[in-house]
């Protein structure tokens, strides 16, 4: 494998990122972003953690383990949430995680508060890469297929969507279930790059940092959160020389982007609006027989 | 018995700081619909803001660190009203987060550079006195830090029941298109409802310094999630809900303290939240809606 040297780590995490904020994308598909990313990825972490370290399980099993242990958490999640409303829903996502944390706090087989340890290192940028590439399949096909349109379409407008027979619970589920599978895998990689996992690990902060990388490079597109989680991973590294300012320029960044650009750095052009740009169109036009009938339909109006 | 009158007293008292605070969140989410995530750093200013003044000014230096506390953190919260706040009003309720979350690290981190990222001591405003009353002991500076809270909860109460302003921001909380028909001035009135709460939580600050002799950059954290608990447990429609549920989770804390571990106090917290928010969606005692 090629060798990043003094860089590695970076490279690494950037990597790992890039696959939590795709599964949180997958997740938020149908409208709703959970506030427990980092306890999904923490549950995955665990468990895997005790297998490999207990009872002596192979590593790519255990990450299988934690795959399939993240999509259930992730379902259970939005079964629970399933009668709430939009904000709450949310905040229930946050509560969850939070206990979670503390239970693992609390929970001397894990380790408790002095945190799992133990684990060996087993992750490579191989291992990363691969993970990701899953990630990315997953996404590019979760997002064409019909089941994406569908939750996009539960995003927009539940009701509408309820209207057209599309079960919005059961899609909840599925994306729930789909984004915390790819989270719980990530969680699985990355606690045994780390080799350790200590309960605030779990806790909202760090949730929240994945929910910065959706909002900060928007999430209509999968390009919004790769791009958004390449630069807020690689800026607080590249800030390095401006020592202790560092986070400082860090939070004025995410400022200047939430007051500038709202919608995050890569937005969806909707159909039937093009851009042009330095002389290139962007976004789809609309086709000829569909201009050809608003003109029809235009001096009605 | 002797003990859990002594956890409940002490529970009544990091009560009241998490009912000043959470009544901050409540008024910045119920008027402007802005989860105010960096209300907790805004306290956190106003503490460093009477340190400053209580170190500078040492005759009557507690009424004046009050005021400083006051002004300094109603300053911030104006400056953040006017960049942040005010400009994201009506936008997505996780993008105003996401502003006031990156206002946060600013302030901890600012806030940091400048006095060091270790706790400092908070000058002695009050005397180090033991009172008893009964069978439970308290300091001065608790039982002052308790009333001092005490009144500040009756003020925002008032603001919020008896002034026109306050009027107006209740009004705008429920329905702000219908406010602003009625001739409502809706960015002022938020403004003022900004800078209202962050001097409360400013002069709450000075007060808590001065209990506990220390100041610290990451002060906010301390309260700032528990306080964010209090409001979507009690809802955000009733302020005397928020500080009734306030009080309530101070008391559970300081019991499961005494009687159980310090590190199960939190857990408390949170399972009481998914409990009230899985039955009743909008808090215990309702929300406007968002």
């Amino acid at each position: 494998m090629w060798s990043f040297g003094f860089f590695e780590p970076v490279v690494i995490f950037t990597l790992l990122n890039v696959t939590m904020a795709l599964g949180l994308y997958i997740t938020a598909m149908s409208g709703q972003l959970s506030m427990a990313t980092a306890a999904i990825a923490g549950v995955g972490g665990y468990l895997s953690g005790v297998l490999t370290v207990k009872f002596g399980v192979p590593f790519i099993p255990a990450v299988i383990a934690a795959t399939a242990a993240g999509g259930l958490v992730g379902g259970m999640l939005a079964v629970l949430t399933a009668k709430m409303r939009d904000f709450i829903l949310k905040l229930t996502t946050l509560a969850f995680g939070e206990a979670l944390s503390v239970l693992a706090f609390n929970w001397d087989y894990i380790g408790g508060a002095n945190s799992f340890t133990g684990l060996k290192l087993e992750t490579g940028l191989g291992t990363c890469v691969v993970a990701l590439a899953f990630a990315l399949y997953v996404a590019w096909r979760f997002d064409g297929s019909r089941l994406g349109i569908a939750a996009r379409a539960v995003r927009d407008d539940p009701l509408a969507a309820a209207a057209m027979g599309i079960s919005v619970a059961a899609l909840r589920i599925i994306t729930f279930a789909l984004g915390g599978a790819i989270v719980g895998m990530a969680g699985a990689v990355q606690a045994h790059y780390v080799l350790v996992i200590s309960p605030s690990d779990l806790g909202f902060f760090v949730s929240l940092n994945y929910i910065i990388f959706l909002l900060f490079g928007g999430m209509q597109t999968m390009w919004g959160p790769i791009l958004g989680a390449v630069l807020l991973t690689v800026l607080p590294e590249a800030l390095r020389f401006a020592r202790e300012y560092r986070l400082i320029i860090y939070g004025v960044i995410i400022i200047a982007v939430v007051l500038w650009r709202p919608d995050g750095l890569v937005r969806r052009i909707p159909t039937g609006v093009s851009k042009r740009f330095m002389g290139v169109t962007f976004g789809r036009g609309l086709s000829a027989r569909t201009q050809a009938m608003q003109a029809k339909v235009e001096p009605a109006r | 018995m002797d003990l859990f009158l002594q956890q409940v007293c002490n529970g009544l008292i990091i009560g009241s700081t998490y009912a000043v605070v959470a009544l901050g969140f409540a008024l910045a989410f119920s008027v402007l619909r802005v989860v105010h995530f960096a209300h907790p750093d805004i306290f956190m200013v106003g503490m460093f803001a009477g340190l400053v003044a209580a170190n500078e000014v040492p005759w009557l230096a507690l009424p004046i660190a009050l005021l400083a506390g006051a002004v300094g953190a109603g300053l911030i919260g104006y400056a953040a009203e006017r960049t942040i706040i005010g400009p994201l009003r009506g936008r997505d309720i996780l993008t105003t987060l996401i502003g006031t979350l990156g206002l946060s690290i600013v302030l901890q981190n600012g806030m940091a550079l400048i006095v060091g990222p270790d706790p400092v001591p908070f000058p002695a405003l009050l005397p180090r006195k033991f009172i008893d009353i009964g069978p439970v002991m308290l300091t001065l500076r608790q039982l002052a830090d308790f009333v001092l809270s005490l009144f500040l909860l009756a003020l925002v109460s008032a603001f919020v029941r008896l002034t026109r302003t306050g009027r107006a921001a209740r009004a705008i909380a429920d329905r702000p298109d219908v406010a602003a028909a009625f001739g409502v001035d809706v960015p002022r009135v938020c403004q003022t409802t900004i800078v209202f709460a962050s001097a409360v939580a400013g002069v709450a600050a000075v007060s808590v310094g001065t209990l506990y002799g220390s100041a610290s950059a990451f002060v906010g954290l301390t309260y700032g999630l528990k306080a964010f608990t209090c409001m979507l447990v009690a809802g955000n429609r009733y302020v005397e809900g928020v500080v009734a549920v306030a009080f309530v989770l101070g008391i559970v804390e300081a019991l499961v303290t005494g009687y159980v571990s310090s590190s199960m106090k939190d857990a408390a917290a949170f399972v009481v939240l998914i409990g009230v928010l899985y039955v009743r969606p909008s808090g215990m005692f309702g929300s406007y809606a968002t």
